[in-house]
């Protein structure tokens, strides 16, 4: 009696003991939160991707989570953070990083990367400095680039040569561009059959168009260095939109109002628009869709060749625990291996950030296959990090809407960027306020 | 005109040779034809192959060679019996727990007596002026701390309480005569008898209308959802259906995009067009037209 007595306890200690034990042993648990930027079907290939990670790790268990565009992604990880729980990794367009970590919201990878006896510059060396920027702040490592881009112009090659103009000359200025694009507009009566050029307008996109074409201005959209100003009320953004308004307006080779992405890019593929200037990553949408010859080509210049990164990086949330960091940190360098980086690459048309991704043989084949891909690799060397300050969201979208406003015609371009510039300046007010200065 | 004149023969006989309801007939139709057209579109764009090119994605001439590969996309993308099951319970779980709490709240304002009434009903009534974007981190810091993060419990539990059902039932009961109850009360019945025996069977309309409208608000809720949950088989309709329609850089399948919606709207479009007539009588009769 006494001995099952003895027996019953032993018994239930050890089972006491066994569970966390047990609990422990089970593979690593970690949500991946994704937004889907392309089309549908990349949310397929996003689930065979991380299949393929969970059957090559079995003490890991990822889960991809899908998480709306880049900013209900922002606001999903940013809710879950103060709900107390994290997302282990998160696809973050690459412009929030500034802003999270202003937060304390980001996890700084340094120690991670110290970890893999490997140094921060021999990790950052993997990737096109062009996208440094954006995943370094303060000399500390935020992020990891995933899947980035550059704007493009894309141009209908078979309607160039119809209106004579030679498709493997683009235009490389401001002026060229509007020539081509009045040649290419072709009107009956008062109606417009066939636009010129559109240039996408939609929240997130319009202020990445505006850092594109003030770049290119000579100008600057913000202050790299420190995330308390943007400068919209400057010459060199005033002549962008005013360039932008007067293809609207004044040529009227340029559909009126603000179109959103999708009516862009549908519009250049059936013929509506001669010229579009959208993301390399609609470039596999494009070469799968289009019927006729298309060129792609370097954004056109004002006063330099310059255009702004865009796309998406790896976080990991603060507040995690070390086994999960640990297992979402091995998510992420596998994710941005130069094998699986290629082939997202040509998945989505999206370039690969990491520089080995080019040399692998799949690569270089589908490179031979479709030179197209290469622009956008070309344009790195004059590429610019994007965007990005303190509440980077609504501060651009202070600008976007104005922007908006100029393109309805509803609005003329100076008194649109003096609005702007004010409601920005109210927005990153407190930043400057608790930083540079004691503001009166 | 050949057609309004046809459709116009079943007109009601007292207004059939008068100019005006003529022309608000045709008017009608008209509007009608807008209403349709989207739906029509996504109709003939579901059914078109991709071999017919984008050029031919806006026509609403249906293409010769019909297929049901976008369909067959769409299905394959997302797991929709699924999601249609999770949508379901989110919307029912939802109005089920409504229809008591707006019931008991609505007949406390209509006809109980208790300190500050009017204050806390125009509190309640302040609610429905606040966006619930604003509410979104607080109500899922409390759904996490519940344990209720990544469940349709908690998808569904800062809905429970309905200002407007409230403010509905509260307008229904009032306009019930208190004889009623009084005939009632003389019988003995107690206060959930009476509830239960008057109040709610003669509310019918109202508590029809005010289900219309909490199903479909929540049949199409995009944010919440999102941000509650995370496992893919918890997905609702319109977080699974978002998943090829929402883009960032500038691209989209409108194939695909036309048969996941069709296949979203269409249960709720069945019912409606199979309870009709009682919808619309619901409305008329509730006041909200």
């Amino acid at each position: 009696m006494l001995f099952s007595r003895r027996l019953m306890l032993g018994l239930a200690m050890a089972g006491a003991l066994a569970v966390p034990a047990l609990a422990g042993e089970g593979p690593t648990e970690i949500d991946l939160f994704f937004p889907v930027p392309v089309d549908g079907k990349l949310a397929r290939d996003m689930g065979t991707l991380i299949k393929e990670f969970n059957n090559g790790h079995p003490d890991i268990k990822a889960t991809a989570v899908y998480t709306g565009s880049y900013d209900d992604t922002l606001i999903k990880t940013r809710a879950a953070i103060k709900a107390g729980k994290p997302p282990s990794a998160v696809i973050m367009s690459a412009n929030f990083l500034l802003d999270m970590q202003i937060e304390n919201e980001l996890t700084n990878l340094d120690s991670l990367i110290a970890a893999d006896d490997t140094t921060k510059e021999k990790f950052l060396g993997q990737f096109f400095p062009a996208l440094q920027g954006n995943a370094v702040i303060n000399r500390s490592v935020y992020g990891v680039p995933f899947h980035n881009s550059t704007p493009l112009l894309y141009i209908n090659a078979d309607k160039a040569k119809e209106a004579g103009l030679d498709p493997n000359k683009p235009p490389q200025t401001w002026a060229e561009l509007t020539d081509w694009a009045k040649k290419l507009t072709k009107r009956d009566g008062d109606k417009v059959t066939q636009w010129g050029i559109a240039i996408p307008c939609a929240y997130d996109y319009c202020g990445w168009m505006m850092e594109t074409l003030t770049m290119t201005n000579g100008g600057r959209y913000y202050n790299e260095e420190f995330g308390g100003e943007v400068y919209y009320d400057t010459p060199s953004m005033l002549g962008a939109l005013t360039w932008w308004s007067d293809l609207v307006s004044k040529h009227k080779v340029h559909p009126p109002g603000a179109t959103p992405g999708p009516a862009v890019s549908t519009s250049f593929i059936s013929g509506n628009a001669a010229m579009m200037m959208l993301s390399t990553g609609s470039l596999t949408y494009v070469r799968e869709n289009a019927k006729f010859n298309y060129k792609v080509a370097f954004i056109p210049r004002n006063v330099r060749n310059a255009v702004p990164i865009g796309g998406a990086s790896l976080i990991i949330p603060a507040g995690l625990e070390a086994d999960k960091q640990k297992a979402a940190w091995t998510l992420i360098k596998w994710m941005t291996s130069p094998e699986k980086s290629a082939w997202w690459s040509r998945a989505t048309g999206y370039f690969a950030p990491n520089m080995a991704a080019y040399k692998t043989p799949d690569m270089i084949e589908f490179l031979n296959k479709n030179p197209d891909a290469k622009t956008a690799v070309e344009q790195l060397d004059v590429a610019k990090p994007w965007f990005a300050t303190y509440k980077t969201v609504p501060v651009r979208k202070t600008l976007e809407d104005e922007v908006m406003l100029v393109l309805n015609g509803k609005k003329q371009p100076k008194e649109a960027l003096v609005a702007a510039q004010k409601a920005a300046d109210e927005l990153l007010k407190p930043y400057n306020a608790e930083t540079s200065l004691k503001l009166p | 005109m050949k057609l309004i004149g046809r459709l116009y023969r079943h007109a009601p006989l007292a207004t059939r040779n008068e100019i005006t309801p003529k022309l608000g007939f045709a008017l009608t139709v008209l509007l009608a034809l807008a209403w349709l057209i989207p739906f029509l579109w996504m109709g003939v764009a579901t059914l078109r192959p991709a071999s017919d090119g984008i050029n031919l994605m806006a026509e609403l001439v249906p293409s010769l060679k019909p297929t049901l590969d976008n369909i067959r996309d769409a299905w394959e993308i997302g797991d929709f019996p699924r999601y249609f099951l999770n949508t379901t319970i989110i919307c029912t779980g939802i109005l089920l727990v409504q229809f008591v709490t707006i019931t008991l709240a609505g007949f406390a304002f209509a006809r109980l007596d208790f300190a500050g009434k009017t204050p806390i009903f125009y509190l309640f009534l302040m609610q429905l002026m606040l966006v619930p974007v604003l509410l979104i981190v607080p109500n899922l810091r409390l759904v996490a701390q519940l344990g209720l993060y990544d469940t349709l419990a908690g998808v569904m539990m800062p809905f429970f309480a309905s200002a407007f059902g409230t403010f509905l039932m509260r307008q229904a009961f009032e306009a019930i005569p208190t004889e009623l109850e009084d005939a009632a009360l003389i019988d003995g019945a107690s206060l959930f008898q009476r509830i239960r025996h008057i109040y709610v069977p003669l509310s019918i309309p109202s508590f029809s209308a005010f289900a219309i409208i909490s199903v479909t608000s929540h049949w199409n809720d995009f944010l919440w959802p999102l941000m509650v949950i995370n496992s893919p088989d918890k997905r609702p309709l319109t977080v699974g259906l978002s998943v090829f329609t929402r883009t960032a850089e500038g691209t989209q399948a409108w194939g695909t995009i036309a048969a996941g919606t069709l296949m979203v709207i269409a249960p709720l479009l069945i019912t409606f067009l199979i309870f009709q007539k009682r919808f619309i009588s619901s409305f008329v009769t509730s006041g909200i037209k």
